[in-house]
């Protein structure tokens, strides 16, 4: 109640502060005007870059924008207990409780930055979460048709133009939840991304899944954007046993175990 | 001038919005982040480790019973990006925090987000906001 009424306070102020024209001194809109970002450079992605998300993990799209399950992933779909969306119960069997790396694409939809390296005919991404790096082959090679399903699948890259970078990916395994809401997927899933720089601090990602064993339609990610971090650095957070563990034990299990009274 | 009031109503919708669910986007159901609570106590210790950096702390119930609450903040990454490091909070610390407490009412919760923050006796603050 009482953070409602701050709230209600802070939002009147606001109000009354862009709307009364004698609290703005001469030339002060000009000096508060946004400055646009500079050009983006052409070819490149490097740098630390920040989900704008809304602070948390996230669905790559909302769950009534998913397309039809196939009866294969409703049956699996209807399993899954996730900790995060409208189906959403303490505690739950989502894989990453267990250390279960989070995988591609879920882990593009995460609060944490992801670093873009440039190296001779690869772009890799090296993700805080998990510590983990995802190369994406840009030398001119396919995707292999009989690879070993892989936690992150196998990219290629190329770019359109100057400005948007291209990725296609397979070879993933099963094992991993699409979104925190517990999504299937197969095997047989693919992915296309468009990493598209608008300018030098702002990339807008688009993706799109193709799983036809388990969706009857193409799921079309949400647009969003990344946004340059020039004094971020990536930092270590890889998922321990021992700590998860931990963890679990004293704050996660007390927390989602039924009341007793 | 309609331009400044619709930028007024814009920035008043988003300020409602952001109010309102208080520390939601973390979206763990078990915890209450609709009504977070403010608690006091000493530091009896910090787990400084992912993935998520937990504090732990002596606090009076309203009988003077020493409850030993376990808070779960952000991951040790996010913390430094917010300034902290390992040695921010220290054991016999006395601190007041924000937090996000359990549905099932055990001495847990969750202090991280726009909300969550730590204020120090000598009225230090240290946030979890920034990603």
């Amino acid at each position: 109640m009482r953070n409602r009424l701050m709230c209600w306070m802070v939002v009147l102020a606001a109000m009354l502060s862009l709307s009364s024209p004698s609290l703005a001194r001469p030339g002060q809109q000009q000096s508060a005007a946004k400055v646009p970002a500079a050009p983006a450079p052409k070819r490149d992605l490097s740098g630390v870059w920040q989900y704008q998300g809304g602070g948390g993990a996230e669905n790559m799209t909302a769950e009534e924008d998913m397309p039809p399950m196939t009866p294969w992933a409703k049956t699996k779909f209807d399993g899954e207990r996730p900790g995060y969306g409208s189906r959403a119960i303490p505690g739950g069997n989502d894989p990453i409780l267990q250390c279960d790396p989070i995988g591609f694409p879920r882990v593009m939809f995460m609060p944490t930055p992801i670093e873009f390296v440039h190296a001779p005919g690869r772009v890799l991404q090296f993700f805080e979460r998990e510590h983990e790096w995802r190369p994406i082959w840009t030398d001119g090679r396919s995707l292999p048709t009989d690879s070993d399903p892989a936690w992150y699948g196998h990219a290629i890259g190329h770019w359109e133009g100057d400005y948007t970078f291209v990725v296609e990916s397979s070879g993933f395994n099963d094992r991993t939840w699409l979104t925190p809401a517990g999504y299937p997927h197969t095997e047989d899933m693919r992915a296309t991304e468009r990493y598209q720089r608008v300018d030098h601090d702002t990339i807008v990602y688009n993706i799109t899944v193709v799983d036809p064993k388990a969706y009857t339609k193409p799921i079309v990610g949400r647009q969003v954007t990344l946004k340059l971090r020039p004094h971020a650095e990536i930092e270590e957070l890889p998922c321990v046993w021992s700590e998860e563990n931990a963890f679990a034990k004293r704050i996660r299990e007390p927390a989602a175990a039924k009341p007793t009274k | 001038m309609m331009r400044k009031l619709a930028t007024s109503l814009a920035l008043a919708v988003s300020l409602l919005v952001f109010c309102r669910p208080m520390l939601a986007h973390h979206g763990n159901v078990a915890y209450d982040e609709i009504h977070p609570i403010t608690i006091s106590g000493t530091v009896t210790e910090i787990v400084w480790a992912n993935p998520h950096v937990q504090i732990f702390l002596d606090v009076k119930d309203d009988k003077g019973k020493v409850v030993n609450w376990g808070i779960e903040s952000q991951s040790p990454g996010i913390l430094h990006r917010n300034g902290w490091n390992k040695s921010s909070i220290k054991p016999g610390d006395q601190i007041t925090i924000t937090l996000a407490p359990s549905k099932n009412g055990a001495p847990v919760g969750f202090s991280g987000g726009n909300t969550g923050k730590v204020v120090f006796l000598d009225g230090r603050v240290l946030r979890m906001n920034e990603r």
